[in-house]
């Protein structure tokens, strides 16, 4: 049932997710996707759009186990999503053509992870 | 008209429509609010007018009736379509409101509306029939009322008007499809924003983070100790535990877990677990490992808690900026410039100056086998130096692995790329240093000179980004003028008061907050200058210490004008501070006019000219060359002892005048020596500023500084004379040379002086150049001394005395003032000036006379018995014969033999009447056979005659004896052969040990000039006749009887001599 645990082994291979900074092994983001954002990101399946939309730089490691009370998820801006190792900071831009496709498609108003976005408030 | 207000309704529909697309924000603004109120309005309006002028043409152009109708359905259409729209914002608008009336009251409308629309559509397609009836019900109607003439004017067909009808109908029809289309658009837009609130981030995305601050009610957070480097793994063993217990009864309490660590974090060594009640963390965490829930921890302040998810901004990093390798090992540390990066900023292309070394230290040996690739470990050894890539090199030994285009200047050489001698690489960011880079000026000109016309483009904005990142450069004092730039207060200007770390407190001299005194962080500062301010560079800038005028200032680059050059530079604000003095000159940084620097390990160099930036040095090769002071890797401060020697040999020192030996025969002052090579400073030439770079072998010294004695030709033997090294002498005094034969000392008698074993005596057996075995008297044992620790005793009266200067320093000492005196007479010049020796015996003198005194016991003995020998040839007393023969006099061998038993004769003769005294001898021995005695002694050589001859130049003709004598004492080396023929080996070996060193050369030097001279008062004749033959030809028993014969009785000599080498033979041959 651990699903989202990875072995230190296996802690390499680890990538973020730019949009919503689920952690996961590359293997798994191949096979599943993205749990939050597949609708938009479509990772399933496609190399490229991994390397794309997600990062290997980041920091700081959240495991979220009730995203809908923890108040490190709301300030993450991460209730809503599932339960999981989440990262703090994602360094890396999402290109500016899945930018624009996500909010197109997905209404998202995408948020970077890698700091510059907490230094406008 | 009803087409253009059904324009405006459109255009209206359009714009609202537009608004609909951007889904308005969750928290309306009361504006947002006003305004759509506004567009309903409008929207209203609109209605209303078309409403009207559709009335009106109803009333007036019955004609048109069926258009009209049309128009008046379609815009009733767009009313309605408006009504849609409205409803839709009110939807929005009233979202919040209670839910449940409004969706009736929507759906309500809704499907008004939509039998209104759609009534019209479907009653086209589905009631046709009616339609048409009602149509031409109407259309009777209308027919009815229209004038029959009307009627001709109708366009033919006119009673197919439901053609146009249909015509209408499709192209309302078309656009109501359109219209769907778009209003799918719009719900479909709406419903995925419904399905989204689900998923948060569409709200969460547009609340700012201030609204998300934690409260009271929120989960607290606790600070747990963890293993340094271990914070992800727990993180990730939390998340296991929490998945494993889900939806058991032992489910985890907590609601999250994080950790921020990292190497260069403050936070590491611990997690932060997110619960409700502390009691929650200790059981989730309780037996993880690598986690110490039970070491004290610590609750979170909530106003703390959002620092603990602080996220900065690591800096991007631009193409031009600079950054350090981290690996491979090879690099690390090593500057590289950014070239791309990638849209994702992760991966960036680097060009860096390789280290190859081509192969050179390939191990041809290495095992070559599957693993043999992984199983190389990166060497800890020295990398090869930073070199632009060659493929010269490479195709030396590695061609197999080059691969390229000469044309372009791109090679692939062993996987890598080269491109214009750098190596091009893509690199993860993981592996980049690219904080607190600071590049040096030496580093950063290795990427400037890329330029294809040679010319050196720095890029001065990409190295400012690299600096700028650390702000460690910028330093601020109280009194600095400086500017906010950034941040809430951009834009004060004001006085620094105090500066505290990162912050300056300032006080505000201009603008609203005049008079106040604020704190910034020197993040957004910079110092502030005006123009014709006297300014002075500071910091890293390669225009360091620059003084100047500020002539332009744009942003934070001030240029200036430079007070000593004129020119203008151009440096950061930051790097600047008020001046008060003026450019300084003579010196760029440390180095100065004539100072010698290191500019490799090979290479030396002279600084012959400062420039403003650049310094023009002489190197060792006498070229000069051009470089910038970050290419001087070292001062070299001017050796005050350095000691060379000169063609001749002779000591030279800084600031010695030296004159070249032949090429350009330049000749100046020593500024300095540096290994063989001299750099001088002529005062005569001005070319490289007068300085110029010689071999110390190719210099004569002119003068030497302050008179010291420069002795002509003769280099300092003493300091090369192995034989000291071993035995150091006597201050002053030189020492006694090691005889080739063997130790004398062994066999000796000693006392031991000092140590463990000090007082006893013993006998020495075995002797190494320091030390000796002594084999003790009072138990049979052999112990190892220091030889210095012996004191040597006589074997039989016990007296003290001098192993090594019993044979020769005996002998010699009785006759030594004299025949020093002699010599120094005679030949003060050549003893002085040309070998040691004489002076030597100068210095020996005391030593003489002390290594004397104490064999004086034996000499003393001896000496009266000699003199009675002397006096009474018959004399030989006991004493002479057996005090003076014994060991002592005897080990002083020939020499000391001789010496011995002559110089007091002599001495006491003396002096020059000594030799009248020798009267005696002359007379009892006839002088000729004294004289063979002296030759055989002394004259043997014709070294010997110049020292006579000089000798009795200088007015030492009564004294030939003791010239002779003397001469016999240094000429016995010289003409080891005459020597050995005659006297057995002993006698050559005490005498050429003690003398030979010295003397050979300078004796036989002068001996020519002296050759000629009045010998003959001598007995001359005698002497030369006889010299080498009479001696050769005399075995020692011969020479006995050579001595013998000659000798009367009286002299007695002649038999001394005789059992002397008897009894010595046998000991020399021990």
């Amino acid at each position: 049932m651990s699903e989202n645990f990875v072995p230190p082994g296996q802690q390499r291979n680890l990538r973020a997710c730019m949009v919503c900074a689920i952690v996961m092994t590359q293997n798994r983001f191949l096979k599943e996707g993205c749990p939050n954002c597949e609708d938009f990101l479509h990772l399933a399946g496609s190399m490229d759009a991994i390397i794309d939309c997600t990062s290997q730089v980041f920091e700081g490691l959240i495991t979220l186990a009730d995203p809908a009370r923890s108040w490190v998820a709301k300030w993450q801006r991460l209730d809503g999503y599932v339960r999981g190792v989440y990262a703090i900071k994602v360094s890396g831009q999402l290109p500016d053509e899945i930018v624009a496709a996500i909010e197109d498609e997905g209404r998202i108003r995408y948020i970077p992870r890698d700091g510059s976005a907490t230094e406008a408030d | 008209m009803a087409t253009s207000n059904l324009l405006d309704a459109h255009f209206d529909d359009s714009e609202e429509d537009d608004d609909n697309f951007n889904p308005q924000p969750a928290d309306l603004s009361d504006a947002e609010d006003a305004a759509a109120d506004d567009d309903q309005d409008a929207g209203d309006q609109i209605r209303n007018e078309a409403a009207q002028q559709q009335s009106g043409d109803e009333g007036s152009d019955e004609e048109e009736a069926a258009n009209n109708e049309d128009d008046e359905g379609e815009g009733e259409d767009t009313a309605a379509r408006d009504d849609d729209e409205e409803e839709d914002e009110e939807e929005e608008e009233d979202d919040e409101e209670e839910i449940t009336g409004h969706r009736r009251k929507r759906r309500r409308e809704r499907r008004n509306q939509f039998l209104d629309v759609e009534a019209e559509v479907d009653e086209d397609e589905d009631e046709n029939d009616d339609d048409e009836d009602e149509l031409n019900e109407i259309k009777d109607n209308f027919i009815a009322d229209t004038h029959p003439d009307d009627l001709a004017d109708l366009p033919a067909g006119g009673e197919t008007d439901d053609r146009r009808h249909r015509e209408l109908d499709r192209r309302r029809e078309m656009e109501a499809s359109l219209d769907a289309e778009k209003q799918a658009e719009i719900l479909r837009q709406r419903y995925a924003n419904k399905n989204r609130s689900g998923r948060a981030i569409g709200d969460s995305a547009v609340v700012p983070k201030r609204l998300l601050l934690p409260s009271v009610d929120d989960p607290s957070i606790w600070a747990v100790r963890c293993k340094e480097g271990k914070e992800r793994e727990a993180v990730f063993s939390i998340m296991k535990r929490i998945e494993e217990r889900l939806g058991t009864k032992n489910e985890l309490a907590i609601t999250s877990a994080f950790e921020r660590g990292g190497t260069q974090s403050t936070m590491k060594g611990f997690i932060y677990v997110e619960a409700q009640r502390q009691a929650d963390i200790m059981t989730a965490l309780d037996g993880l490992m690598n986690v110490y829930p039970r070491t004290k921890m610590m609750l979170v302040e909530i106003k703390e808690m959002p620092d603990l998810l602080r996220v900065t901004k690591s800096p991007s990093l631009e193409p031009g900026a600079y950054v350090r390798l981290r690996r491979p090992p090879k690099y690390a540390g090593d500057l590289a410039q950014v070239i791309d990066v990638t849209d994702t900023g992760l991966e960036l292309r680097v060009r860096f100056v390789p280290r190859l070394d081509y192969g050179l230290h390939d191990d041809s040996n290495a095992p070559v086998d599957a693993f043999g690739a992984k199983r190389k470990r990166p060497t800890a050894g020295p990398r090869p130096p930073q070199r632009l890539f060659s493929e010269v090199e490479a195709k030396k030994r590695h061609a197999k692995y080059l691969q390229g285009r000469p044309d372009t200047k791109t090679w692939t050489y062993l996987g890598d790329e080269y491109i214009n001698g750098y190596c091009e690489k893509e690199v993860k960011i993981q592996t980049l240093i690219t904080k607190d880079v600071n590049p040096t000026l030496e580093e950063v000109t290795r990427f400037a000179s890329g330029a294809e016309d040679g010319t050196e483009n720095l890029d001065l904005n990409a190295l400012a980004a690299s600096l700028k990142a650390s702000t460690a450069n910028a330093s601020y004092l109280p009194g600095d003028v400086i500017e906010v730039y950034e941040g809430e207060q951009k834009g004060v200007v004001g006085k620094a008061v105090s500066v505290q770390g990162d912050i300056v407190t300032m006080a505000v001299s201009e603008g609203d907050l005049k008079g106040q005194t604020i704190e910034v962080p020197t993040k957004g500062l910079r110092k502030r200058f005006r123009e014709g301010d006297h300014v002075k560079v500071i910091g890293g800038s390669r225009f360091r210490d620059e003084v100047g005028m500020v002539v332009k200032i744009s942003e934070d680059r001030v240029t200036l004008l430079s007070d000593q050059g004129n020119t203008e530079i151009t440096v950061f604000s930051k790097d600047l501070r008020e001046a008060s003095d003026s450019g300084g000159g003579g010196s760029l940084g440390k180095y100065e006019l004539y100072d010698l620097v290191q500019l490799d390990p090979s290479t030396v160099a002279c600084v012959i000219k400062v420039d403003r930036e650049s310094l023009v040095v002489l190197d060792q090769n006498s070229q000069t060359r051009t470089v910038m002071p970050s290419q001087i890797s070292n001062k070299l401060d001017r050796r005050r002892h350095a000691v060379a020697t000169d063609r001749n040999g002779s000591e030279i020192r800084l600031d010695d005048v030296v004159k070249e030996h032949g090429g350009e025969g330049r000749s100046g002052k020593i500024l300095h020596i540096h290994r063989a090579f001299l750099f001088c400073r002529s005062d005569t030439s001005t070319e490289n500023s007068g300085v110029f770079v010689t071999r110390t072998a190719s210099v004569a010294t002119v003068s030497a500084k302050g008179g010291r004695i420069a002795p002509s030709n003769v280099p300092d033997l003493n300091s090369m004379n192995p034989a000291m090294k071993r035995n150091p002498p006597a201050p002053g005094d030189m020492a006694p040379p090691k005889t080739f034969a063997r130790d004398r000392s062994i066999g000796q008698t000693v006392t031991i002086r000092r140590g463990p074993y000090k007082g006893l005596l013993g006998i020495v057996k075995e002797t190494t150049d320091t030390n000796a075995r002594v084999e003790l008297h009072t138990k049979n044992k052999t112990v190892n001394v220091p030889k210095d620790a012996l004191g040597f005793k006589d074997k039989i009266s016990g007296q003290s005395i001098d192993p090594n200067s019993r044979g020769g320093f005996g002998g010699r000492g009785g006759f030594g003032p004299r025949g020093r005196g002699g010599f120094g007479g005679p030949t003060p010049g050549e003893g002085g000036g040309r070998t040691p020796m004489p002076a030597g015996g100068v210095e020996r003198t005391p030593a003489w006379g002390t290594s004397r005194t104490p064999a004086g016991g034996a000499n003393g003995g001896r000496t009266p018995a000699w003199k009675q020998g002397g006096d009474a040839s018959g004399g030989r007393t006991p004493g002479w014969a057996d005090g003076s023969r014994t060991v002592n006099p005897y080990d002083g061998s020939r020499t000391a033999y001789g010496a011995g038993n002559r110089t007091p004769a002599w001495s006491s003769g003396a002096k020059t009447p000594a030799y009248g005294l020798s009267d005696g001898f002359a007379a009892g021995s006839k002088t000729p056979g004294y004289s063979g005695g002296g030759d055989a002694w002394g004259s043997k050589t014709p070294a010997y005659q110049p020292q006579q001859n000089q000798s009795n130049d200088s007015s030492w003709q009564n004294q030939p004896a003791s010239n002779n004598w003397g001469s016999n004492a240094y000429d016995a080396p010289t003409p080891g052969a005459a020597m050995s023929a005659p006297t057995p080996a002993a006698m050559n070996a005490p005498t050429p040990g003690v003398y030979s060193a010295p003397t050979p050369a300078p004796y036989s030097a002068p001996t020519p000039a002296a050759a000629p001279t009045p010998a003959p008062g001598w007995g001359g004749g005698g002497w030369g006749a006889p010299t080498p033959q009479a001696m050769d030809a005399p075995t020692p028993g011969a020479q006995q009887g050579y001595y013998a014969a000659p000798t009367p009785g009286a002299y007695g000599m002649p038999e001394t001599p005789a059992p002397n080498w008897q009894d010595d033979g046998p000991r020399y041959v021990d």
